[in-house]
């Protein structure tokens, strides 16, 4: 208001002071700032207040690691996982050999069967050789590792070794390797020995690879083949202890069938397809303490197993048979293994006690009804299966179990109990499927160019090689997955920018990838169980993360509601406010050049 | 003497051990089925299936089963359920023609959609969790949204009003939900013949769901071995109850419809299954005795008793039973075969009429008042005509008394004024000290916990009604809690009517058959009936409404700032010599007109116009104009480039 009257004054004076003042054009007056102050003033505060809005409407992202997740998997695509395996062969009975030269071709042997080629779980190897001369004087290598197993010379004794059963042979080869220390890796030993040759003929060379962690080939006039006998060793090594005697390269990570909380339940159904016919039972609870007991013992570093049964009625299979005139029974064949599993009827139902993400091993023991009596599998190539039973990776295995006689012989059904030497039969079936899906052969022998090795099975199910095959197998795949898993959801964050990812996210993945980087470390050191543990407490953090209940709740605050709420109200007075501004600095700016000719004028007056 | 006897006690307990380790190791797994049938005073038919399995004692349960489902017992094992039951029902329970005093109704007439209620062996602190575990469990189990009976503002923990007695019990229900073959399929998959063979065989799903009402129950409980380190058995009850209507072709009223099980259910049953203990199907006639001789000793009289002149059975009954209101007949399904299915069949030659026992007093239930902002609940409790002669009258200071205790839950959106609470006996008001014996009230939490009413009435044996009003205020749902069709309305469950002194149980005088569905009927069981569910309108809000509230508030916000803006930085002398220029200018009609008014709105007196031309006055006009024109389009193209392209 001041400024207003300030401005009357000089069309009121102009007459007076200078005559050729133009009101139109001029002005005497300083133009005045205070509305120009003001509505700057307020775009200013508006402009200011833009950010703390966009900070108001921004939803909660807890920040992830993307560049170690990134790194996490660089590394594990590029430099897969090793551990240190030692390799202690003992040859006894060879006269002129040196430890150093033998080892070197051991090494070269190794190299040659592993091409070089660095698998995730595959060994670093140190190998260590011992020769014992006939004089029962030994020559050893230089130790790399100061931890390897000393072998105390003379105790195995050239012709007493190998003689009665291999059972017992494995077991006093333990005792004389029972000094090993563990710390870095796990020993493995292959023996040697040259027998004399007694018969004075070319007597055939025998290797067993034991329940523990060691091998013995035995034979004589194996010095002058030792050439093959080097051969063998580090065949051996490679493709029984590395690899646990598989065929395929490597098992893939997807056939581990492990849940990712690290349990697996084995769920074990019997079904009567038609109890008209006959009813059976079976005292699972005795086989359960009896024979699987050890068997998830042995495993417990591997997974946590449970063991269920149950049996149900009326559950016919879904694919169709055929009689066989010749072998007087039903025939199904390979072709028809994809329909057999009957998902309508058998209700193996997942169980409540598997909460979460264990995986669930059905394990199904089908008896056929009367019209299908016995119910035989045919292989491809014409022959009758033996164990009349099939495996479905990841999702168990089936048994048909035929009855002693398919004869109905009554009206009313009978019920009948499967005999304990049936239910044994039909657990050994049962273990060998299950170390098919953990990908081991079922059978006694492995067979390679170089011959045959026979492999002593052992009662718990699987050997302690095996172990530490599937805990090494094991490691590098969980590291595998966590990697997976957080990679997946670090390309998921970030292609959704509206995400709400809260801060127990972002722990999961810091922690999962913490134990992943220590599980990389204890495997490098050789911590087999301690690096297993935390590659699974990596990979089940990691699907933790992944599968958050709250992982997908995209925020319904979307930009179109922002838009909408706020466009009312910003919309109407932002355009008040630029334009005030802008009209208020262009009448600032006409009314200071009006100023400044009055002020041209002045001077030149 | 007492070291004697001393030395013998570990003997006597060990032997005690040995042998029932050897009887628990052969008692096996036990499946018996059974179904009855009992014609109605409505001319129609009650079937009932009744199902039960028994898992003995032991340690491995959810481990090892043979014939009980595995899935039930990880349940029971993993949530430490106690007792457990649950219902899906559809269709309302006629307590007047079907019956209100006999076991079949007190246990199988449940309120609508689901209803659960649980005692768990937890520590009370854990009572609440292992509740929501359980719902959600059962909610996969059979497919239905018992989940969300999770949230606290659905469940309650009674007291005494429910009929068990356990602070570790929890109730709810659900009245909306839809029962259907989806709950049926899984119900059916936890018998060990599933719908293959045997009794449940019949079920086919067009003719159980064509029934005026169909209930499935699931029962479960624990028996406690009473050994020491051994688990507790699980007694697993599975009952269907139907009420189907038979097809009739008779012309008679009176008469009463004939009817046969493949009539009834377009199927026949052809053989037991195979792996149950027991498998029977019984007729129920009530109302028989009169007509017949006392002994049934000779062919002839027992023959009497199924081909007379009132009906004929097509079968023959194995045996007959009978009981204080009528003749139960039982009939073994083994003998029959495929080539001799079992198909029975009921007769009626001449008109009958009886009537079903019924519970001491009809409970029905409705809503007062109108508008969409309070209202009222009331309970009817009307007399029966068989209200005389039944026991269970109390005599309490010489009265004679009948006692029914109500239970009801309201939900938190229903605020219950308890002290609004009347009760009128016989049309007139009583004050709660004369009828009211016992109340206990769980005031509602909103959005946190629903309310709970029970209460214990004591009636004069001579009443004819009851009636219990409540008045309630309906509250406000956040916009987030109204369900997808709130225009619905909302239901509160049913109430509860129970009578603690009266029991329904049949009574059979000849000992008979560890038949589990005539012991389950032997035992006393408590007389109940379930209220209507209510449907509460709740005012519904226009659900666009929160941002037509932003827009409007916006606008005035704007249209407030816009003006202030305005006034900070307005030039009054500028103005009023601008118009002053104008007014000397040029009178014409209308716009001095406008002067004059703006000036008067203006508080100033109007002054000589100036002697601006009004050309460029109305150039710079229609120049503002051109202006506000072309940015409300932009702001409108804005708008529609914004609105497109997400």
């Amino acid at each position: 208001m001041e400024e207003t009257s300030d401005r009357l004054n000089p069309t009121t004076d102009t007459s007076g002071v200078t005559p050729e003042f133009d009101p139109k054009t001029m002005r005497s007056t300083k133009p005045g700032l205070k509305r120009l102050f003001i509505t700057t003033s307020v775009l200013f505060s508006f402009l200011l207040g833009v950010p703390f809005l966009w900070k108001s409407v921004e939803i909660y992202r807890s920040p992830l690691p993307f560049h170690d997740i990134d790194s996490l998997s660089d590394q594990i695509e590029s430099t897969p996982l090793r551990f240190p395996c030692n390799l202690h062969a003992v040859f006894v009975g060879f006269e002129s050999k040196d430890p150093d030269n033998l080892r070197s071709q051991i090494q070269d042997g190794i190299n040659q069967l592993t091409h070089q080629s660095s698998q995730c779980g595959s060994c670093n190897v140190s190998i260590s050789v011992t020769v014992q001369n006939l004089a029962e004087q030994c020559l050893e290598t230089l130790a790399h590792n100061p931890s390897t197993c000393s072998y105390r010379c003379g105790v195995i004794i050239r012709n007493e070794f190998g003689v009665g059963l291999d059972d017992t042979v494995d077991e006093s080869l333990n005792d004389v390797f029972s000094g090993c220390s563990e710390n870095s890796g796990k020993t493995y030993s292959v023996v040697v020995v040259n027998k004399e040759n007694a018969n004075g003929e070319d007597e055939v060379i025998k290797a067993v690879v034991g329940k523990r962690r060691h091998a013995w080939v035995v034979g004589s006039g194996l010095e002058e083949r030792y050439g093959d006998i080097v051969a063998r060793v580090s065949e051996i090594f490679v493709k029984v202890f590395m690899n646990g005697g598989r065929d395929e390269e490597s098992i893939h990570g997807e056939f581990m069938p492990v849940g990712s909380d690290g349990k697996i339940v084995l769920s074990f159904s019997l079904l009567n397809s038609n109890p008209r016919d006959w009813v059976y039972d079976w005292d699972f609870q005795r086989i359960d303490d009896a024979l699987l007991a050890p068997v998830t013992k042995a495993l417990a570093p591997i997974a946590n197993i449970s063991v269920e049964s149950q049996v149900l009625y009326h559950t016919p299979k879904s694919s169709f048979s055929s009689w066989d005139e010749k072998l007087q029974s039903y025939i199904f064949r390979t072709s028809d293994l994809p329909f057999f599993v009957n998902s309508n009827e058998w209700h193996l139902d997942t169980s409540a006690g598997a909460s979460g993400r264990s995986k669930i091993l059905q394990f199904v023991v089908y008896i056929p009804s009367g019209k299908e009596c016995p119910l035989l599998l045919q292989l491809p190539n014409g022959e009758i299966s033996k164990t009349n039973g099939f495996i479905s990776p990841m999702w168990g295995g089936v048994i048909v179990w035929n009855p002693e006689s398919c004869d109905k012989d009554s009206e009313s059904p009978i019920r009948n109990t499967i005999s304990p030497q049936d239910l044994e039969q039909i657990v050994e079936i049962f273990l060998g499927q299950f170390r098919q899906l953990f990908g081991f052969k079922s059978e006694a022998i492995y067979t390679s160019g170089l011959g045959t090795y026979k492999i002593l099975p052992s009662e718990r199910g699987f050997t302690e090689w095996e172990l530490d095959v599937l805990s090494r197998k094991h490691t590098c795949f969980n590291l595998h997955s966590c990697s997976t898993t957080l990679g997946s959801l670090s390309r998921l964050v970030r292609s959704l920018p509206r995400m709400i990812i809260k801060d127990e996210i972002g722990e999961q993945v810091k922690y999962s990838l913490k134990a992943a980087k220590l599980a990389q470390s204890n495997a490098s050191l050789g911590g087999y169980s301690s690096s297993a543990s935390s590659s699974r407490e990596a990979r089940s953090l990691a699907e933790n993360a992944f599968f958050h209940p709250s992982i997908m709740s995209v925020s319904y605050f979307s930009y179109e509601h922002c838009f909408a709420v706020y466009s009312p109200f910003f919309l109407p007075v932002v355009g008040h406010i630029v334009l005030a501004a802008f009209r208020e600095w262009k009448r600032y700016r006409q009314e200071k050049a009006k100023y400044l000719t009055w002020l041209t004028r002045k001077k030149t007056a | 003497m007492a070291s004697l006897v001393r030395s013998w006690i570990p003997l006597l307990i060990l032997q005690s051990f040995l042998v029932a380790v050897a009887f628990g190791s052969k008692e096996a797994e036990q499946f018996s089925e059974a179904l009855l049938l009992k014609p109605l005073p409505d001319r129609k038919v009650l079937a009932h299936f009744h199902f039960e399995n028994r898992a003995p004692p032991s340690n491995s349960h959810g481990r090892h089963h043979h014939l009980f489902p595995k899935a039930i017992s990880q349940l029971v094992q993993k949530f430490r359920v106690k007792e457990m039951e649950l219902s899906f029902t559809q269709g309302r329970w006629n307590h007047e023609h079907w019956g209100g005093f006999d076991p079949l109704s007190s246990m199988n007439a449940k309120p609508v959609g689901v209803e659960l209620w649980a005692v768990f062996d937890v520590p009370q602190s854990q009572v609440d969790t292992s509740w929501k575990n359980l719902t959600h469990a059962l909610s996969g189990l059979f497919c239905a949204s018992i989940n969300f009976l999770e949230s606290s503002t659905s469940y309650a923990a009674p007291t005494w009003g429910f009929g068990t007695n356990s602070d570790k019990l929890r109730y709810g229900s659900l009245p909306r939900e839809a029962v259907c073959t989806e709950n049926l399929t899984p119900w059916l998959k936890l018998l060990p013949c599933r719908d293959k063979d045997g009794i449940s065989a019949l079920m086919n799903r067009p003719s159980v769901y064509r029934g005026f009402y169909h209930s499935q129950r699931l029962h479960l409980s624990t028996v406690e071995s009473g050994q020491e380190g051994l688990g507790s058995g699980i007694v697993l009850e599975q009952t269907l109850t139907v009420v189907l209507q038979p097809e009739t072709t008779s012309v008679e009223t009176n008469m009463q419809p004939s009817w046969s099980l493949s009539s009834l259910f377009g199927r026949k049953v052809v053989g037991s299954c195979v792996l149950a203990k027991s498998s029977n199907v019984y007729l129920q006639l009530e109302g028989r005795l009169g007509h017949e001789s006392k002994n049934v000793d000779t062919e002839i009289e027992a023959h009497k008793l199924w081909k007379n002149a009132d009906f004929d059975l097509s079968l023959k009954p194995d045996r007959v039973l009978r009981e204080s209101s009528g003749l139960l007949f039982i009939f073994d399904i083994d003998k029959s075969s495929d080539s001799e299915p079992f198909d029975l069949g009921l007769n009626w030659k001449l008109p009958s009429k009886w009537s079903c026992q019924q519970a001491p007093l009809q409970a029905s239930r409705f809503l007062m008042g109108s508008g969409n902002e309070r209202g009222a609940i009331a309970i009817l409790l009307k007399a029966t005509e068989s209200q005389e002669k039944l026991p269970g009258r109390e005599l309490t200071d010489g009265r004679c008394t009948i006692k029914a205790n109500i239970f009801q839950i309201f939900p938190w959106y229903i605020k219950v004024y308890y002290h609004t609470l009347q009760i009128f006996v016989d049309q007139q008001q009583k004050t709660d000290s004369e009828v009211l014996k016992k109340i206990n009230v769980s005031p509602s939490t909103d959005k946190v916990s629903s309310g709970m009413l029970e209460m214990m009435l004591e009636l004069p044996c001579e009443v004819k009604s009851a009636a219990i009003s409540i008045e309630y205020d309906k509250g406000f749902l956040h916009i987030d809690e109204y369900p997808p069709d709130a225009n619905q309305g909302f239901d509160i469950p049913s109430a509860l009517i129970s009578f603690p002194s009266h029991h329904a149980s049949l009574d059979f005088q000849e000992e008979l058959s560890k038949s589990p569905l005539l012991s389950s009927f032997k035992e006393k069981s408590l007389v109940r009936s379930y209220t209507e569910v209510l449907l509460v309108p709740l005012t519904t809000p226009d659900f666009s409404m929160p941002y037509n509230v932003i827009t409007i508030t916006c606008t005035i916000f704007a249209l407030y700032f816009g003006s202030l803006l305005n006034v900070l930085r307005r030039r009054i002398g500028e103005e009023e010599r601008f118009l002053k220029s104008q007014a000397g200018k040029k009178t014409g009609g209308v716009k001095q007109l406008l002067l004059r008014l703006t000036a008067k709105i203006r508080g100033r007196p109007i002054e000589a116009p100036s002697s601006e031309s009004p050309a460029a006055e109305s150039s710079f006009l229609s120049t503002k104009l051109i202006f506000k024109i072309i940015l409300i389009a932009g702001a409108a193209a804005a708008w529609q480039y914004f609105s497109t392209d997400k």
